[in-house]
């Protein structure tokens, strides 16, 4: 357990809250707890079969922990923020409801036929993931709307008689309607969802999920949502029922859950539209990654999170940007998803020689089971053998020496790469050489991840900072910002608990939109519908809000276009604030290279974002900051730059705000070890983050 | 040669056609290229070999380097200058495929061009950067330029290689010959500003990698990948056992004649080498099915390609150990003015079933049985009340796969030479006077067998405009092959329902069946009903 006792919190408001951030995982339930006077975080094993019992324990600890502590008084506001993967592994696992799907009638295979591609081109056994819903649970009703929203045909009330008749009795558990052009006239689904009512099952309707067009990418993610409905719903009653069972002193708890978006939102909300949740796995970091980095005066970053397997990438500039493209294992899911990249190459990646004789990295994993060599059990080289191969982790193992690393498995698995490579090259390629090979390939393939959302989207990585939290990414992390010339890397404190925290700083979000389909002719203002729009989307937005308890003055109402040239079918999201019309000319000139303000401009959708400012906690931060050299704990040899090189070991838990390192350098931590390489130097600020510094020109 | 800077290089060059077809796909205006993803972007060393080619088409794999040949033979090529073309005989593959390709100069920046240009004339090109794109409409008889033929002529304005941009500077002469052309010019122009848009990324990405690792070494690793998809492909040709298979399929007809159309091929595997012969398939004919010799290659490229195990750059090394033969003037290798814009679409996947029912015999493992073969190209086209313009929609609808051994054929999905996405419903009726009526999977179309065909699709539209009409699709009186003992699959059809014009509007009076390749004029209210073919089955039921 890390402990910080924070002596200068501010005393902002009179109702107190405890505050406690939870993010689930595939092995551990990170929990951080922050109170008024003090902020701790741990960890407990998650129970994946019953995932609500590692939340409930670790609130027990908690609560033991503060009443240790005199603090748990129960006047205070409990107030738990969740990021749950309950969602995500239903859905790859297939264990979602029996769901039905209502379509317009001629239209039930639209989520079969989907964009009527395959995901690999060479590949004559290529595979398609099944629909989530098979033939027999997919329904037409006999309707149509027309693109302007005008009814072609009535849908008849003995049509929808009938369709409750049928799902009734096909004992379905969840429901999901989506009608063509329903965002255009909803009045359709209306019907039918107050009908289907009786049946008294959960009902996903379209219109209201995600009111914009493309029938198949709609109705996609509102299919996901009904099939997840009911389970998602039944983990989070299960959980508060449990909370208020196991904290009855506590006067009030509010349980929010982690959206995809970045932003949180209460238990009621996602128990009804889960989908929102879905790829809320890495949403914590870059969440934390923000604020952190904002605190540490760099608001535009790019995140780094390199795990086992993958590394994550984002890029924020002045806060992280979301996407309405995303994909969960070939299934798309168009509500807003922070626009995170994944790459496959991660600490475990395998690297073997290719039969033309190319040293290949990842994508596939030695994962946890059998782990990279090193750990005792794999039998291919990883990322992770070619680093301690090197001495990168300075001898100490991983985890304060908790878990050793065997470095003759790790050099025998290299030698072995290393006389592939000879043979590939006809040359005599060394140990240490293969080990150096395998990490400038796997550096190579997360450097075009990195390059894919900046340099490709019209920005510049030197005005940006790169922000590393992934366990194996401290390692990587200064060789990367220096081939993209990004002058400062910064890895962050709480390594273990980064995304728990991350969950706790999110704000309150909600998310709206609507298809419009408005055509702006070059030098036209913004027709007044738009307005009017807005107007609908805040009004709703506004008593959403209310309802989660927040006032106007806690609410941030965001106004967004989602804008194209008339004719082009790939839109740029553009703040409404200001001139939107300038800067969506703006925009595709930056990101794609040409602009032409003579043409027609086409607004597709609205769309508000509804922002409920959740209180931040305060982090800690040294009240002053005294410059000095850092004492290293020791000495190591490490292979840099091709050569065995005499390097000190700092141990991170000791450095103190102020302290500067100069390269080379190694610094260990529970959790992760960070490089310096040369051309850098490293300093601890007052929020106890490591900071790496080029001091090399970068111009 | 360094495994790890192989490597490097590989992921450098296939990120920058990758990024082209990204910047490509979203600026684009045509539903072909933005919505469909009808296109190609590729790089190319300074000799014009093909180094990277992102995974788009197929179809256009191994007809991009000739597309860049034929620039560099024609065009005495500076800094700053972009050739187009769509010459099916220089080059190109069918009129509606613009080409486009841009020689990357280490001064090629901005407005220095020019000078720059003067004086270093011998300067010689870095790298080319070329992309490919299917336009809505490229001019001709038919809107869509897809319909039926006889000449080249009709199919639309034939561009051989000529600068559209000289030194940087843009030829607006050539830009409005071309653009009075065409149906749809405000489109047009779109989709050609983002093609040379694309281009300048694609430089520019090349000239970081110059910056970075010096011309030298991205030169000789620009080698290196070539020689290394070539071995890549001698391994993979080296497991199919040695020997001469050989196979025959036909097309139902040029939809001028009623007569099948042979194709025909001996492959002759020996060692690390194969030579692939079409001797004996037919003749060039009048319809518009006719494909030149770069779509054979495409066709034999793709096969090839399936059969090595995980990923290979698109390089000309994968062509090396292939020795590609197509006899002149037959319908592999015609000549001009034959007419082909089907050649592409159609005959393209033909072939591919021909050469895949060929390797069957020599490894029968790995091999499916036919897929749907066809494209099914629909074109409708006239002019739209609610814009008060001209318009011409465009597009091929997916079918059934052939079963796998040991799997069944995928439903409702493009196969072997394209992949191109189907437009949304909501775009659709949104951008055009029609209005879908139907969109589903054609149960049991697929082949029975141990391992069942994949189902085609049912696809149905109505009218809103009185239109034009265009069919070109195959497999309507030749079945997909089933394989192993696996039945054939349904053959596709196409059905014209009448709208009852004067008594019950909105009411079908009369339905016609439709052959497999036409162009007719229908009616507001008429609609058009496709049916595609479902996939051969795979062993005994």
């Amino acid at each position: 357990m890390k402990k910080n006792s924070q002596p200068s919190a501010r005393n902002h408001r009179t109702r107190q809250r405890l505050r406690i951030g939870v993010d689930t995982g595939g092995t551990f339930t990170d929990f951080i707890v922050i109170s008024k006077e003090q902020q701790f975080t741990f960890k407990v094993p998650s129970t994946p079969r019953a995932p609500a019992q590692a939340i409930l324990t670790g609130l027990a600890r908690a609560f033991d922990e503060l009443r240790a502590d005199r603090d748990a008084s129960p006047e205070i506001l409990l107030e738990i923020v969740h990021g749950t993967t309950v969602a995500t592994n239903a859905l790859l696992e297939r264990k979602g409801a029996r769901t039905a799907l209502i379509t317009t009638a001629g239209f039930e295979d639209v989520i079969e036929i989907g964009r009527q591609a395959r995901p690999d081109l060479y590949n004559l056994s290529v595979t398609r993931p099944a629909p989530l819903i098979a033939r027999e649970l997919r329904f037409g009703a006999k309707e149509r709307v027309g693109a302007d929203g005008e009814v072609i045909e009535q849908l008849r009330q003995s049509e929808v008689k009938a369709l409750v008749k049928t799902l009734r009795q096909a004992e379905v558990e969840s429901i999901a309607i989506s009608l063509l052009f329903s965002f255009a006239n909803p009045e359709h689904e209306r019907r039918l969802a107050e009908m289907l009512a009786a049946l008294d099952v959960p009902i996903s309707i379209s219109h209201q999920i995600l009111p914009e067009y493309r029938e198949y990418e709609r109705t996609s993610t509102v299919t996901i949502n009904a099939y997840l409905a009911p389970r998602v719903s039944r983990y989070l009653q299960e959980l508060t029922a449990g909370l208020a069972q196991s904290l009855p002193k506590q006067q009030a708890s509010q349980l929010r859950i982690m959206q995809s978006s970045g932003g949180s939102i209460s238990a009621e909300t996602a128990a009804r539209e889960p989908v929102r949740t879905i790829l809320s796995g890495p949403a914590g970091g870059v969440v934390a990654a923000t604020h952190v980095g904002a605190l540490a005066g760099c608001a535009d970053l790019i995140t780094f999170d390199m795990g086992g397997t993958s590394t994550d990438v984002a890029l924020c500039r002045g806060g992280a940007r979301t996407t309405n493209e995303a994909q969960i294992t070939g299934l798309p899911v168009a509500v807003p998803v922070l626009d995170i990249h994944t790459v496959g190459a991660g600490g475990g990646s395998i690297a073997y020689v290719d039969a033309g004789g190319a040293l290949r990295v990842g994508p596939e994993s030695a994962g946890a089971d059998p782990g990279p060599a090193c750990y005792g059990f794999g039998t291919r080289p990883t990322v992770t053998d070619a680093n301690l191969v090197l001495g990168r982790f300075a001898g100490g193992g991983l985890l304060n020496g908790e878990m050793t690393l065997d470095e003759f498995r790790a050099a025998a698995v290299l030698d072995q790469l290393a006389a592939e490579m000879s043979r590939a090259s006809g040359t005599v390629v060394t140990r240490e050489e293969a080990a150096q090979g395998v990490i400038r390939v796997a550096n190579a393939n997360m450097e075009q991840a990195l390059r894919l959302v900046s340099v490709e989207r019209g920005h510049d990585p030197r005005r940006f900072a790169l922000v590393s939290f992934g366990g194996a990414g401290g390692l990587h992390a200064a060789a990367l910002a220096a081939s993209l010339r990004i002058p400062r890397v910064l890895i962050p404190n709480y390594p273990g608990a980064f995304s728990a925290l991350g969950v706790l700083l999110a704000d309150v979000s909600k998310d709206y939109s609507r298809t419009v389909m408005q055509v702006v002719e070059s030098g036209s203002k913004l027709p007044r519908t738009i307005e009017q729009e807005f107007h609908v989307l805040e009004r709703q937005a506004t008593a959403d809000l209310q309802a989660e308890g927040f006032t106007t003055a806690q609410s941030r109402l965001l106004r967004s276009l989602a804008m194209r040239y008339r004719g082009q079918s790939f839109e740029l999201e553009i703040s409404a604030a200001g001139d939107p019309l300038a800067q969506f000319h703006q925009a595709h000139r930056e990101r794609y290279g040409h602009a032409d303000p003579q043409r027609a401009v086409e607004i597709v959708s609205v769309r508000l974002r509804g922002v409920g400012l959740s209180e931040k906690p305060v982090l800690p931060r040294a009240a002053q900051l005294k410059r000095h050299k850092a004492k290293a704990q020791r000495e190591a040899l490490v292979w840099l730059d091709g050569k065995r090189k005499r390097v000190s070991v700092y141990d991170r838990a000791e450095l103190q705000p102020g302290a500067t390192i100069a390269a080379p350098a190694i610094i260990v931590e529970y959790g992760s070890t960070t490089l310096v390489p040369s051309g850098w130097k490293a300093a601890v600020d007052g929020w106890q983050n490591l900071l790496l510094d080029s001091v090399r020109s970068l111009a | 040669m360094d495994s790890i800077k192989l490597e490097i290089y590989r992921s450098l060059y296939s990120s920058v056609a990758e990024e082209m077809g990204v910047s490509l796909r979203r600026t684009a205006f045509s539903p072909n290229i933005k919505e469909r993803r009808d296109y190609s972007c590729a790089v190319f060393d300074r000799r014009g070999r093909l180094i990277a080619q992102g995974d788009h088409m197929p179809v256009h794999l191994g007809s991009m380097p000739m597309s860049v040949q034929a620039a560099i033979t024609h065009c005495k090529l500076g800094p700053g200058d972009i050739v187009v073309l769509n010459d099916p005989y220089a080059g190109g593959t069918h009129l509606p495929d613009v080409t486009m390709v841009a020689p990357v100069f280490a001064a090629a920046r901005g407005k220095r061009a020019e000078s720059s240009r003067n004086h270093d004339a011998a300067a010689h090109p870095l790298f080319y950067v070329a992309n490919r794109a299917h336009h809505a409409d490229i001019g001709g008889a038919t809107p869509g330029s897809m319909g039926t033929a006889t000449e080249i002529y009709q199919e639309g304005i034939r561009i051989p290689p000529v600068r559209i941009v000289r030194g940087g500077e843009l030829e607006r002469d050539i830009l409005n010959l071309l653009l009075y052309n065409v149906r749809g010019r405000e489109e047009r122009e779109g989709d050609f500003a983002a093609q040379m848009g694309t281009l300048r990324v694609g430089a520019e990405r090349l000239l970081e990698i110059v910056v970075r690792y010096g011309f030298k070494e991205a030169d000789e690793y620009a080698g290196h990948l070539v020689e290394y998809a070539g071995r890549l492909m001698r391994r993979a040709l080296a497991l199919i056992p040695d020997g001469v298979y050989e196979a025959e399929d036909f097309l139902d007809n040029d939809g001028e004649t009623d007569d099948p159309v042979r194709i025909a091929v001996k492959i002759e595997i020996r060692g690390e080498r194969v030579v692939v012969d079409f001797a004996g398939s037919a003749p060039q004919v009048r319809g518009p099915i006719n494909a030149v010799a770069a779509i054979t290659v495409s066709a034999v490229y793709y096969v090839f390609r399936c059969l090595i195990p995980g990923d290979v750059p698109a390089s000309a090394g994968i062509l090396d150990p292939i020795d590609v033969r197509t006899p002149e003037g037959t319908i592999v290798n015609a000549l001009p003015p034959a007419p082909v814009a089907g050649g592409n679409v159609e005959t393209s996947q033909r072939i591919v079933d021909v050469l895949l029912k060929a390797l069957a015999q020599a490894v029968p493992q790995l091999i499916p049985a036919a897929s749907q073969g066809t494209m099914n190209n629909l074109t409708i086209g006239g002019w739209d009340f609610r814009t008060g313009k001209e318009f011409a929609y465009y597009e091929t609808v997916c079918g059934g796969m052939g079963a796998r051994p040991g799997a069944d054929g995928i439903s409702a999905v493009h196969t072997h030479m394209t992949n191109s996405l189907n437009t949304p419903v909501e775009a659709l009726e949104y951008a055009y006077p029609l209005r879908v009526r139907r969109y589903s999977v054609r149960r049991n179309s697929g082949g029975r067998g141990r391992y069942r065909g994949g189902d085609g699709v049912i696809r149905e539209i109505e009218l809103l405009t009185d239109a034009r009409v265009s069919l070109l699709a195959d497999r309507r009186l030749m079945a997909p092959y089933g394989l192993h003992g696996g039945e054939a699959g349904k053959l596709g059809s196409a059905e014209l329902l009448i709208a009852d014009q004067k008594h019950r509007r909105g009411h079908v009076a009369k339905r016609k069946k439709l052959p497999g390749k036409f162009s007719l004029s229908a009616h507001a209210g008429d609609r058009i009903v496709i049916e595609t073919p479902g996939g051969g089955g795979c062993g005994i039921e």
